[in-house]
């Protein structure tokens, strides 16, 4: 082939890939839509549950704020080795992100005023995932499902949303063969100290999760922003003995609790209807949902029925 | 033995009454959990097994609980009283010498950074932090200072200094911290005897100091001179109570968290009482302090009870604290303190060389921040200064400015403080005008649950008038004594520390976001938001010059005005708004900025610009030297990571101060 025709076919072939590739996308945020012209290669998550997200849609993000922190309290899903640190999560450092050269930053609770600001940098996604006035969890499906169609992988956010969904069934599915049709009401708590627990209620990401399987609270609380309300331990005598308290490890803040005659003594404890569940981050997005979801069940299917 | 028998004819029924008041208050704090009958409570009391849970619940809650109350309150009264007493200051308490902050700081790094101690461990880490921080304050404030006045300021810095360190301890280690929040809320829920048992060998002290304690306190009051004549060195034996005082205060805090204000309430009231006598005052107190703990602890498990919300017993110690004293110093303690400290003396006037040298070096301060990168420190990316491309200078000017704008608005803030109160050592962070604005903000966030930072400069403005306010109506008749007007900013800033500490131990993933803006952050900074700072502070400031000549001649004294046609009360008034507005104003847009407005003024006085005008500017000149310094290492020092400025700012500042402090003593 001519050498010019073939450069001349190559740059026209070139420019028609890229028209492809420049498709504009349009996602919906806490702000309102947002445009973008062509899909964003370069993330940064200034948010641990946007990380998460981004992790499990399959992109890497190439800045997390304080990515130790991440690695320590959110551990899954694995963030990948070549990501950058930029810095904690109240002020992320905004040279080193315009460093990464991002095409989009997302945010997420709490970071609202950082919106303005980061837009200097580039294009800003800002998903207020917590709040009070809506369901935490719904909204953290949604949100999945945003970030799926900016990476036009709403079909793979969509796949795993219903993936979520078969998995509660499954587990639910378990838990009646455990449990038979009359199911206890369950309530899951975190320690904040030896003398206090963090009950999660009404809005926090364990509740709806456990509500995904079927069970009922066993200590209602009034919604709330993140869904937790700290109680003295004592107080845990709301649970009656055919309910089912959960914790979740680790238990380091509650030193010698779990040993001491006023825990042995709580009426749930003492019919032995208590059980730990593993390490899972609850302030997650949606795919942290099956985690919970999966780990309460192990520890729910330890309970004698 | 005769002094103790003819007390014991005179005070018998107020003893009677406080025992009595006691004993109500227990019976009522056990009946506030568990629906348990009087019998058999006491079966329990007595020794029979508990069974079930709300006997369990009785015998390992609220029993320990109530007692706990009892035994903290009184370590908290008597210490109170002790400290009081050898420092003849009514003031004077655990948390204004600093222990309680030098406790929370080391057991916030211990919590970070060794979080497998076990529970003897923290408690020697908390009484090695509370002993080296009362130390520092007792040798800043020095033989002569230890009665008055400067004690009070030494450590209300040391508290400010050392509340800066722990928050940057807190804001690196987010997740981390979350374990000493609840304690550092204050929090006397029990689950066990555990703490009970720990605590009461070591209160064994207590005993002991009352009953060695009184005479050479009393033997104190004849001055040293008399107590010589009298063949008594009280010297060594007072070093003996304040060590013990420290131990049992230290290992109170490390079981119970940080209960601030029964300390310095408790003696007030017992001398109020008629506990006039060494021994008694001390006795009475200890009592006091139970009733008082029992008091307000019943109080935050009924609020808890309310609210649905665990209620932290410091928190509820610190609402009901803070007006009480506040009160009380109104009523009790008129034309109290005025002594002024002096600091070391500087260069008798500026010279060229002074402007030349500040003003280049302000210049060099301002490139080195716009210029320097980083990011480029880390190996291989070559050489660290660059003149700013758009970008960069749009996220670094306006965080430049807003530093500048708060370092002269705090630096001219303190500046007309100092004249006034003719104090050099009064500024709007010990003076508690920051705090007022600092609080209403908080109180905003935390009563309508939106974010800190959407607050505006009104609500800010509201807080600071409001402290104004109490101030004027306060100090008016005192003609604002020193003594006064720092109690309102102690109460305020204790106040404030506790709801933010309540806030802390929600442990929400919002906590560190109020911690944030309270460590007075740039980060935010628009460049609208900035403008606004500059322009309002340039506004004050010029009104400041405008009005410069009331400043010289009230500085001088009121007659002297007076006698030039001022009138003084409204330019006082003047004044003090102008002040409250420039508060209100760096506090909203910026945060809180301790230090500045206290060292600014003074430096440029120690450069020798000893005149209202020529000081004005070199104080506004090292505020903001100081600021946009602060600013730059927050930026850089832990790159990426970032520290705020106001933070940074009170760490250099304090450091310097406490230097300062210590250079007077010495010199």
């Amino acid at each position: 082939m001519d050498p010019k025709l073939k450069q001349c076919l190559t740059l026209v072939l070139g420019v028609c890939l890229t028209v492809t590739a420049h498709a504009e996308v349009s996602v919906t945020d806490s702000r309102g839509e947002q445009r973008f012209e062509s899909v964003p290669e370069r993330v940064v998550a200034l948010n641990w549950s946007m990380a998460e997200n981004l992790v499990e849609l399959g992109i890497e993000p190439v800045g997390v704020a304080d990515v130790a922190g991440y690695r320590k309290w959110v551990a899954q899903p694995e963030l990948p080795e070549s990501v950058v640190n930029v810095g904690k999560r109240s002020e992320p450092n905004m040279e080193r992100i315009a460093d990464l050269e991002p095409d989009v930053i997302v945010l997420s609770t709490d970071q609202a005023g950082l919106a303005d600001k980061m837009s200097q940098v580039a294009p800003v996604l800002f998903f207020d995932a917590f709040r009070k006035d809506h369901s935490n969890a719904e909204k953290a499906r949604e949100i999945f499902l945003e970030m799926g169609r900016l990476f036009e992988r709403e079909d793979r956010a969509q796949h795993q949303l219903d993936m979520l969904e078969a998995r509660f069934i499954w587990l639910r599915g378990r838990i009646r063969d455990h449990f038979g049709d009359e199911l206890p009401e369950v309530t899951s708590v975190g320690f904040a100290s030896p003398t206090v627990v963090r009950v999660f209620g009404r809005n926090a990401m364990p509740w709806y999760a456990l509500r995904q399987l079927g069970l009922e609270s066993a200590m209602p609380q009034p919604a709330s922003q993140w869904g937790q309300t700290q109680r003295e331990v004592a107080d845990l005598n709301q649970l009656n003995q055919e309910d089912v308290l959960l914790y979740f490890k680790p238990t380091v803040l509650a030193g010698d609790l779990l040993e001491k005659p006023l825990w042995n003594a709580l009426p749930v404890v003492e019919a032995g209807r208590v059980a730990p569940v593993d390490t899972s981050w609850v302030y997650g997005g949606a795919m942290s949902l099956r985690y919970l979801a999966e780990n309460m069940t192990d520890a729910l299917l330890t309970i004698e029925p | 033995m005769h002094a103790a028998a003819s007390l014991l004819a005179t005070a018998w029924p107020r003893y009677v009454l406080g025992l009595g008041v006691m004993l109500a208050l227990v019976l009522g704090h056990l009946q506030l959990d568990g629906d348990l009958g009087l019998a058999e409570q006491w079966r329990l009391i007595t020794g029979s097994q508990p069974s079930g849970f709300d006997q369990v619940r009785f015998y390992y809650t609220a029993l320990p609980r109530a007692l706990l109350a009892i035994m903290v309150g009184a370590v908290l009264g008597t210490v109170g009283s002790l400290l009081q007493q050898v420092t003849r200051n009514p003031l004077v308490s655990p948390l204004t010498v600093g222990a309680s902050s030098g406790a929370w700081l080391a057991l916030v790094g211990a919590s970070v950074w060794l979080p497998a101690l076990a529970t003897d461990e923290r408690a020697l880490v908390a009484m090695v932090g509370a002993m080296l921080s009362v130390g520092l304050v007792l040798a800043i404030a020095g033989r002569n200072g230890i009665g008055g006045l400067p004690v009070i300021l030494a450590g209300m810095a040391t508290h400010l200094l050392m509340g800066a360190a722990a928050s940057a301890i807190i804001l690196l280690n987010q997740e981390a911290a979350q374990g000493v929040f609840i304690w550092g809320a204050g929090n006397l829920t029990q689950n066990d005897w555990n703490w009970v048992q720990w605590l009461w060998p070591r209160l064994l002290v207590l005993p002991l100091m009352l009953a060695l304690a009184p005479r050479p306190l009393t033997l104190m009051r004849l001055g040293e001179a008399g107590a010589r004549g009298r063949g008594f060195s009280y010297g060594p034996v007072l070093v003996m109570l304040l060590i013990g005082a420290l131990w049992i205060l230290a290992s109170s805090i490390t079981a119970v968290g940080i209960i601030g204000f029964l300390g310095l309430i408790a003696p007030n009231i017992a001398r109020s009482m008629g506990a006039r006598r060494a021994g008694d005052e001390l006795a009475y107190s200890a009592l006091l302090g139970a009733v008082l703990l029992l008091a307000t602890d019943s109080l935050a498990q009924a609020a808890g009870d309310w609210f649905g919300e665990l209620v932290p017993s410091g928190t509820a110690a610190a609402m009901v604290g803070a007006p009480a004293l506040v009160i009380f110093a109104h009523r009790k303690l008129s034309h109290g303190d005025q002594t002024a400290l002096a600091l070391p003396q500087g260069a008798r006037r500026t010279t060229w060389l002074t402007w030349t040298v500040a003003g280049s070096l302000l210049l060099g301060l301002v490139a080195l921040t716009l210029t320097y990168t980083p990011g480029a420190m880390e190996p291989l990316s070559g050489f660290p200064f660059a003149w700013p491309s758009e970008l960069i200078w749009s996220l670094r000017a306006p965080r430049l400015l807003t530093a500048s704008a708060a370092g002269v608005g705090m630096a001219v803030a303190g500046l007309i403080l100092q004249r006034l109160i003719r104090n050099p050592l009064a500024s709007p962070d010990i003076l508690g005008m920051s705090a007022g604005a600092t609080l209403a903000l908080v109180v905003f966030t935390v009563w309508t649950g939106t974010s800190i930072y959407h607050a505006g400069p009104g609500v800010a403005f509201l807080g600071s008038l409001v402290v104004l306010v109490v101030l004027l109506i306060v100090g008016r008749r005192s003609h604002y004594a020193p003594g006064i007007v720092i109690l309102v900013g102690i109460s305020l800033a204790a106040l404030m520390e506790a709801l933010v500490h309540f806030v802390l131990a929600q442990g929400t993933q919002s906590a560190h976001i109020i911690l944030g803006w309270l460590s007075g952050s740039t980060y935010r900074a628009s460049a609208d938001r900035a403008l606004m700072l500059a322009a309002g502070v340039a506004g004050l400031v010029m009104l400041v010059v405008v009005f410069n000549r009331w400043l010289t001649l009230i500085s001088i004294g009121d007659p002297m005005a007076r006698a030039r046609g001022v009138n003084v009360a409204r330019a006082r008034l003047v004044l003090l708004l102008v002040v409250c507005a420039l508060c209100a104003l760096v506090t909203a847009l910026m945060g809180p900025v301790a230090f500045v407005g206290l060292l600014a003024p003074h430096v440029a006085a120690l450069l020798g610009a000893r005149r209202v005008l020529p000081q004005l500017v070199l104080a506004a000149m090292v505020g903001m030297g100081l600021m946009t310094l602060s600013d730059w290492l927050g930026r850089t020092l832990l790159y990426p990571d970032q520290l705020p400025a106001g933070l940074m700012a009170a760490l250099i500042g304090g450091s310097y101060f406490i230097f300062l402090l210590t250079r007077r003593r010495l010199g």
